[in-house]
């Protein structure tokens, strides 16, 4: 059983209904490196959103390791593109706030025991700080005092504190500047193989999408009013290198511009 | 018309702009000074201008002697004693402690604002009954809370409640709104439960807001409490000054109402200091 199941998702908005997704099933394994991809407004956040649980789809279902989960938890770690971080808490609060969260509520914070497992998580959270190449002296800033390359890293370190068996990505790196982009790719690449985290990454770039995909899945729509299906659901070969993306990039989007034929890119690939 | 230059780019240094912020005072209190000093020479009886020394000793009475309808002190009370004893006193302490009350029921206010704005059963069980309670005008309902609860404290500190309470709802239910649902996605997925989401992570980044918005209904507070106090009360600021009015005693009420201004003055400044040293992470925006 894969660890991801969509069964013939759709998705309608607004009165008049607006298909948004139509009849998509999907199955994705546990340790894929997925990366969905397409134009702005096909749906590709949307569908993020339904593997999230933060709105429900019009019919079908999604199943997370055989179960269906009707709102975000534990089993989903979150990178959103904007708002990834608490305001109000330091680096290393928003690191820690996952394991102090799930196993001390409101009350039990004022016990010994809370205080005695509160050092290990800072320990570790001050090992992540370290891994996704922070200072330790950043742990005490907040996050308005850090570039946004910075605060996509500790927002990626906060949702990996929870060890979640899924990490779903929402143009996570669409807002920053090429060069720490490049940068983010790297550690996020790192931290998939480190990890073996499911990572789901939701992007419009296509070369973003081939360099970190270990498969790419294209959301296309046949015309403007229809819902979005998947045109192409592509494996990248391993190892995929530098060299070859931009020619990867190339047939990609000569194939999604015209006619949608998965084994001509695959062959070429 | 044009001066050839753009009064928009034009900023006063530092010297100038403090001259400037202060010129209107010195105009005031000049002007008040030139008039009293005018009209007591026409009729030393004057007593809608009080001079300084007239408001001096106003206020040295007032802040070393009992009210006339309070008890007397003997003559060899000390300083203190007097202190403790006298109107300014007693009324400031009294205006104050309606004061705290009414600002610690906001608290609830607070906490229904966001419990309203977080889960959306308890936003639609209170949210059109509350817009229709804010329509209300709290002064009109004065002589119905005399009524019901007599005109004791409970009817005052009820009239602010009822005045600044749906504003304080609203606020806070807006600014939960206004928090991004990445936010309240993010907490769930690190494993928060609806509690920690509302305490832990929305109410805490809203606090600052809401502290402001408390700061601004301070006003609001000050207004509901003074109706309250001028029209039945047998203590406090405002029932001090609508005591006075009737002897035209200026050179006790002018004072007093400068003394209420530094006093909320103070209020506010302590909020914002607090407000600062609380969230240093808040950027106003």
């Amino acid at each position: 059983m894969a660890l991801i199941e969509v069964q013939n998702l759709s998705v309608a908005y607004g009165a008049p209904a607006r298909p948004v997704l139509t009849k998509i099933s999907l199955s994705i394994e546990e340790g894929e490196f997925v990366c969905l991809l397409g134009q702005t407004g096909c749906g590709k956040s949307t569908m993020l959103k339904m593997i999230l649980g933060a709105e429900q789809p019009s019919s079908g279902r999604v199943l997370i390791d055989g179960v269906q989960h009707n709102q975000p938890d534990r089993t989903r770690g979150y990178v959103p593109q904007k708002y990834s971080l608490f305001p109000d808490k330091t680096v290393l609060h928003n690191i820690t706030f996952g394991p102090e969260v799930i196993e001390f509520n409101c009350f039990s914070r004022f016990t010994p025991s809370y205080w005695r497992r509160r050092r290990d998580i800072r320990e570790e959270a001050m090992r992540y700080i370290d891994r996704i190449g922070l200072h330790q002296r950043d742990a005490r800033k907040y996050p308005h005092q850090l570039s946004g390359g910075m605060q996509q890293r500790v927002a990626i370190a906060q949702a990996l504190m929870t060890r979640p068996r899924i990490l779903l990505m929402d143009e996570a790196f669409s807002a920053l500047d090429p060069g720490t982009r490049k940068d983010m790719q790297r550690l996020i690449r790192q931290l998939w193989r480190d990890t073996g985290v499911t990572v789901v990454f939701v992007t419009h770039n296509t070369e973003e999408a081939v360099y970190l995909g270990s498969r790419i899945i294209v959301l296309a729509k046949e015309n403007p009013d229809a819902g979005a299906e998947v045109a192409m659901d592509l494996r990248v070969p391993e190892p995929c290198h530098e060299h070859q993306i931009p020619v990867l990039v190339g047939h990609l989007e000569r194939a999604s511009g015209s006619a949608r034929e998965p084994e001509a890119v695959l062959a070429t690939a | 018309m044009s001066f050839g230059f753009e009064l928009v780019h034009t900023r006063p240094n530092r010297t100038t702009s403090l001259l400037l912020s202060w010129i209107l005072f010195c105009v005031g209190i000049g002007l008040y000074f030139y008039t009293s000093q005018k009209r007591h020479h026409q009729n030393p009886e004057d007593r809608v201008m009080p001079t300084v020394t007239q408001m001096f000793h106003g206020m040295t009475n007032a802040s070393t002697n009992p009210a006339e309808d309070d008890d007397a002190l003997p003559d060899n009370a000390s300083l203190r004693q007097r202190l403790f004893a006298s109107m300014l006193w007693k009324d400031t302490v009294a205006t104050s402690r309606r004061f705290i009350y009414s600002i610690l029921l906001l608290i609830p206010a607070v906490i229904l604002g966001l419990h309203m704005g977080l889960f959306p059963y308890v936003g639609v069980f209170f949210l059109r009954f509350v817009l229709f309670f804010d329509k209300i005008v709290a002064l009109s309902l004065l002589p119905i809370l005399f009524i019901v609860f007599g005109i004791d404290e409970l009817s005052k500190i009820m009239l602010i409640v009822i005045g600044v309470t749906p504003t304080i709802i609203l606020d806070t239910f807006n600014l939960t709104k206004g928090v991004p649902n990445e936010q309240i996605v993010k907490a769930f997925t690190l494993g928060a439960n609806d509690f920690d989401v509302a305490y832990r992570v929305v109410m805490r980044q809203i606090a600052p807001r809401v502290l402001n918005s408390i700061r601004l209904n301070l006003k609001a507070v000050m207004l509901f409490l003074f109706a309250g106090e001028m029209i039945a009360s047998t203590d406090g600021l405002a029932y001090r000054i609508a005591l006075l009015r009737r002897h035209m005693g200026m050179d006790v009420i002018i004072p007093y109402v400068l003394w209420v201004a530094l006093l909320l003055f103070l209020v506010d400044l302590t909020m914002r200091i607090a407000n600062r040293k609380l969230h240093p992470w808040f950027q106003e925006a």
